[in-house]
């Protein structure tokens, strides 16, 4: 949707993003000729129906590149949020929303809210990932990924490792015939 | 502020000067003021495209109707044609019923981050395979987060198409010779398949020796021949059981008339509930050769290759 200043007969330009609530986002647009403001104040299904596009409403505030629309969401973990903030420079709009909404069951839920299998996400495997292993990691969707860091941690382990780094992934590669 | 507007005919304004000026339309603005919503579904469809440019032909195998073996065959006849040397990979886009996991043998597969992309997970014959059963366990439901819980019907299909298209835009299907694309059940859904995935994929369709099931794909006939995806033709799936102490194939529906779909019967193929038996413990149809029902998929797999290799629209 656009949005259009009429006195000024000029298109307005999206300047802040509020914190979602209660499944509302609030979206404040600004005429550059005039300065008026307005908000755009959505009800949860007008969210939920952007979300489902799988697109965030609002520029890039950083370096994210492709990778960082897969980057955004709530997390499996905060640790991963924590890692996908740093990798993507990037905030999805939705993110202070989903864990508020969901409150603890966010925990348990792969990021974009794909259920993945309950319980091995909480696991604590005392294992490190290289800057570059983790990169990595943060390249592919967000539903795989606590599925693929529980994977490659087992494999790292049963190959007596404990630290991955980009190595141990291409020897997961090519372990398993990839 | 703005002064008072009277709104007057559509589109235009009526001031309080009583001027009547053009209000701009949404196509008069270029950009989108910083929303970005429709660049992101540009880039979206882009890494789609990228992802696929592999692939030579993209096929899907659809229904509309349920329980009539479409992963099934999905999965035999990527077997057969994988055992001619082609490179093959089955996406299993029934997220709510994925069966291809298990079938496969890829329930517990290891999803591997490459450089960019997520590596596929291979069946022991080399066939890739991506399912959401790999990732949800059979005890559970696909489930996303939502800002209206309790509305689903309002956003869940838009935001499985999503998925999909994150999938086929984050995996790593390099060069293929040809990607089977396992349907959900719903004629309906069929078309939305059609629409999103584009021209380029061509269908094919399964039914089974019933009117009902007939009735149903005829209607995903009807509705898939009015776009541009090219329709290779139907396989009559469940044509009779193959029992083993009389080697014969037996009736197992009463239907004599013929399906009348309008489109080319590529092969019938018989039920074998040894056959049953080996999809859900993951065994290839391999290890059962010369069956008849192995035979049956053999002549539909060849006849589905021939399709893919002519250049000649089939007769609808």
């Amino acid at each position: 949707m656009k949005f259009l200043c009429i006195p000024c007969d000029s298109p307005m330009k999206l300047q802040t993003i509020a914190p979602p609530e209660g499944g509302s986002l609030s979206v404040v647009y600004s005429c550059p000729e005039c300065g008026y403001e307005m908000a755009m104040l959505t009800n949860p299904y007008e969210t939920q129906l952007v979300q489902s596009l799988g697109v965030r409403i609002g520029p890039e505030m950083g370096v994210g590149g492709s990778g960082s629309l897969r980057a955004a969401g709530a997390s499996a973990s905060h640790a991963e949020a924590s890692a996908e903030a740093g990798a993507s420079g990037s905030r999805c709009p939705f993110t202070a929303m989903m864990p508020a909404m969901e409150g603890p069951r966010a925990i348990d839920r792969a990021p974009t809210g794909v259920v993945a299998r309950p319980g091995q996400g909480g696991e604590t495997i005392p294992v490190r990932w290289t800057a570059a292993a983790e990169a990595r990691l943060a390249n592919i969707p967000e539903f795989v990924r606590p599925m693929a860091r529980i994977g490659i941690e087992k494999f790292a382990m049963e190959n007596g490792s404990l630290e991955i780094d980009e190595k141990v992934l291409d020897a997961a590669r090519e372990f398993f015939g990839m | 502020m703005p002064p008072s507007d009277l709104r007057g005919a559509e589109g235009c304004k009526l001031s309080t000067s009583g001027i009547v000026t053009k209000v701009k339309r949404y196509h008069d603005i270029a950009g989108d003021g910083g929303s970005r919503v429709l660049e992101q579904v540009a880039e979206q469809r882009a890494r789609i495209t990228d992802g696929l440019a592999g692939v030579r032909h993209l096929v899907a195998v659809g229904s509309g109707k349920g329980g009539v073996g479409k992963s099934t065959l999905t999965l035999h006849l990527a077997g057969a044609l994988r055992a001619r040397g082609l490179r093959i990979a089955i996406l299993d886009a029934d997220f709510n019923g994925p069966s291809q996991a298990r079938m496969a043998g890829v329930q517990g597969a290891l999803f591997v981050p490459g450089s960019h992309k997520v590596a596929l997970p291979r069946t022991r014959s080399g066939i890739g395979v991506f399912s959401m059963g790999s990732l949800i366990p059979e005890s559970a439901a696909l489930e996303f987060e939502s800002a209206a819980d309790g509305e689903s019907h309002t956003w869940r299909a838009t935001r499985e198409f999503a998925l999909l298209g994150e999938i086929l835009g984050s995996f790593e299907w390099g060069s293929l010779d040809l990607l089977m694309i396992d349907l959900p059940p719903g004629a309906e859904r069929t078309v939305q398949f059609a629409d999103f995935l584009g021209p380029r994929t061509s269908f094919l369709l399964v039914t089974i020796p019933s009117a009902v099931a007939r009735g149903v794909v005829a209607r995903s006939v009807a509705a898939l021949s009015k776009g541009p995806n090219r329709l290779h033709g139907y396989v009559e799936n469940m044509s009779g059981y193959y029992c083993r102490d009389c080697n014969a194939i037996k009736p197992l529906f009463v239907s004599p008339e013929p399906a009348g779909l309008g489109i080319p019967c590529l092969g019938t193929v018989p039920f074998d509930p040894e056959l049953a038996r080996h999809c859900d413990r993951g065994i290839p149809l391999a290890e059962l050769p010369g069956t008849p029902v192995g035979r049956a998929l053999e002549d539909v797999a060849q006849q589905l290759l021939d399709s893919l290799e002519s250049t000649k629209e089939p007769p609808r």
